[in-house]
């Protein structure tokens, strides 16, 4: 018989075996689930990970599609290390976009040094306002950041909605079917890496905001606060911590991380402002911050990782008939299953005799 | 003449008012069973959603009403397993555990959705038909709004003084509340906290599933993305509103349902103003409704912290 001992201490080897566990538990699963529906489970993961990283075209759509994906995570590590479950990363993605979208109006025909900062600030401005705003109706009314998040999300949504449809954004002639805006001029492009036009250079993002989270959340007093409303906010503030303000500042640099994503998503890939692309951003978000441990770096890895399978899953459409929500299907698996191992990470599995 | 159309809408907005309070009062009086029980459960959008899913596709496969109807009670069961097993056995953060199994259902649905109508048109079904109550139906302005109305509209207005009931006259309801309010004393007794806990969380999250069923068999014909569109959460809402109280949570439930079917019928009838903003209205409200209420006396003590053996 077994049994399972809670750890003292943690164990390195120990933690990476749950999680490597917890990875094979979830392709598992998730080819269960291809076969649920009849598809070639060998076929579809073989396209994916063609699509992935089979070419460099591909591990260029990789690194594409994991920008937005990891810049909400890192929103949610700075959210959820400080105990803050803020979901509005997802409405908060849409808001960068919108935000981006009013600035590249207003910086029209700056030169690109000036309007690729200022059209991106403009963005992370709209994300940081959402964030203020969860953050005051939890400092002074006491309302779930939670709940106010998700009511915030739909409330952006709708926004974006009727400024599309009916608003002043809307493309000339588009009808309920066809929320968008006109495609943005072509210098409002941003520039291509290795002169490959799939390659934009928001992809660099990403890499920057994890250094800076990373260094923020482990070497700054700030980094120290966030934590500590993690562990322990009542000796926070008997330190003489203002947690009021320390909620409010987290709450906007994650609506400014997420927002970035919304506005990299609009400049480097879609080139007009429209829900399709944004959606689901934010929530994929919050997988990969947890699936990354909290951690900026794993964050990275999680992102990379999702990233590739969103490519490969682009790929696998081209060539079957597998729906492209497989992907935020193995997002939710894995997730369940890192869940999981996080917990048996912290026991240990002891062999007892039976007596 | 103007006096017969206007009375007529009022009919229609409160008739309205008590088919879309049904959904919401079945995953609101689950969803009170769970956190009494000290489970805070975020999962109740998922379970919902998962609930009309299954309702979905029972109703399209077997043509059967009332076998989606079971399909959307066992499919919640199940969300409610998957949460218990994450908060009481595991002991994940209540919190994390019902995101995860909101974005699980959310993954899973839409996935098996689209393999579901792969390559053909969308199936569909009509749904629930109004019962009218024979005689007490024909009473002028009552009788359209209460008494002519869908079967588990019936059931759900009833399952509130059940609830009650079972909260606070029956044995098992004593046990209930002492899982949110001091589990200690079960354990101490030599009583299970988590085998209830399970017990606690699966039936109320079949009830919540089964809001999600009606929701997709009294109001629609076909599954979307998204489709429970944050009821989950207003569900929720309701609950802290309403203090932790069937009576109070009934009341909140009541005046959501009331807002939703204004602004339908102000869409309707073309209100000047965008219709993003009536779609809006409920959401808005939840955070004004927040703002606004500051009692939590009948919050469980020990809701979303799991029980540890010290």
């Amino acid at each position: 018989m077994i049994r399972f001992e809670p750890r003292t201490e943690r164990d390195g080897l120990w933690t990476a075996a749950s999680f490597a566990m917890a990875v094979v538990a979830g392709l598992a699963v998730s080819a269960l689930l291809l076969a649920s529906t009849g598809a070639d489970v060998g076929q579809v993961f073989a396209a994916l990970v063609q699509g992935a990283a089979g070419s460099p075209k591909a591990l260029a759509t990789t690194l594409v599609k994991a920008t937005p994906i990891i810049l909400a995570g890192l929103a949610t590590v700075i959210a959820f290390r400080a105990q803050l479950w803020s979901i509005g990363q997802e409405g908060q993605v849409f808001a960068g976009a919108m935000g981006g979208y009013l600035g590249g109006q207003v910086l029209a025909g700056m030169p690109p040094l000036l309007f690729f900062p200022g059209v991106l600030a403009f963005g992370m401005a709209a994300g940081m306002a959402l964030g203020w705003l969860a953050a005051q109706l939890r400092n002074r009314f006491g309302v779930n950041e939670i709940i106010s998040t998700v009511m915030l999300n739909y409330l952006v949504i709708y926004l974006l909605s009727w400024l599309l449809q009916g608003g002043p954004w809307g493309e000339n002639g588009a009808t309920i079917s066809y929320q968008q805006s006109p495609m943005l001029p072509e210098e409002a492009f941003l520039p291509a890496l290795f002169g490959s036009n799939r390659l934009h250079a928001g992809v660099l993002l990403p890499f920057l905001a994890a250094a800076l989270c990373a260094v923020v959340i482990s070497r700054t007093p700030l980094g120290y606060e966030i934590r500590g409303l993690g562990y322990n906010p009542e000796a926070l503030r008997h330190k003489g911590v203002n947690i009021a303000r320390t909620v409010t500042i987290v709450m906007m640099a994650s609506g400014a991380l997420a927002a970035l994503a919304g506005a990299t998503e609009l400049f480097g890939v879609a080139h007009r402002l429209r829900a399709d692309n944004l959606i689901g951003l934010g929530y994929a978000g919050i997988i990969v911050g947890m699936i990354g441990g909290l951690r900026p770096l794993g964050t990275v890895v999680a992102g990379l990782f999702f990233g590739g399978l969103a490519s490969g899953a682009v790929y696998m459409r081209v060539l079957g008939d597998v729906p492209a929500s497989l992907v935020p299907a193995i997002q939710g698996i894995t997730l369940f299953f890192f869940l999981c191992a996080g917990v048996l990470a912290r026991y240990r599995v002891v062999r007892v005799a039976f007596q | 003449m103007n006096q017969l159309f206007q009375e007529a809408i009022i009919v229609s907005i409160l008739a309205a008012t008590m088919r879309t309070m049904t959904p919401l009062l079945f995953s609101a009086m689950g969803e009170l069973i769970t956190q009494r029980a000290g489970i805070w459960n975020m999962g109740v959008e998922g379970t919902m959603l998962t609930g009309s899913f299954a309702a979905y596709i029972a109703a399209t496969t077997t043509g059967s009403l009332w076998l989606a109807v079971l399909a959307a009670i066992v499919a919640g069961a199940l969300m409610g397993a998957i949460i218990a097993f994450m908060t009481a056995t595991l002991r994940v953060d209540h919190f994390i555990a019902g995101l995860g199994l909101n974005l699980l259902a959310g993954g899973l649905t839409l996935y098996w959705f689209q393999s579901y109508i792969q390559g053909r048109a969308q199936p569909t079904f009509s749904g629930f038909q109004d019962v009218a109550i024979p005689l007490l139906s024909d009473i002028s302005v009552i009788g359209p709004i209460l008494f002519s109305q869908r079967a588990l509209t019936y059931v759900a207005l009833l399952t509130v003084p059940l609830v009650w009931f079972l909260l606070y006259r029956s044995r098992y309801g004593l046990e209930l509340r002492c899982l949110g309010e001091n589990p200690k004393a079960l354990d101490v007794k030599g009583l299970s906290v988590t085998a209830r806990q399970f017990a606690a969380v699966m039936i109320g999250s079949a009830l919540t599933g089964l809001g999600g069923g009606f929701l997709m068999l009294g109001f629609s014909d076909r599954f979307l993305a998204d489709f429970t569109a944050g009821r989950g959460w207003i569900v929720i809402v309701a609950l802290i509103a309403g203090n932790w109280k069937p009576k109070g949570v009934l009341v909140t439930v009541i005046a959501f349902a009331f807002l939703e079917a204004l602004a339908t019928h102000l869409q309707v009838l073309g209100a000047p103003v965008p219709h993003q903003l009536l779609l809006a209205l409920p959401y808005l409200a939840s955070i004004g409704l927040l703002m606004g209420v500051r009692f939590r006396s009948g919050q469980p003590t020990r809701l979303g912290i799991p029980y540890k053996r010290e």
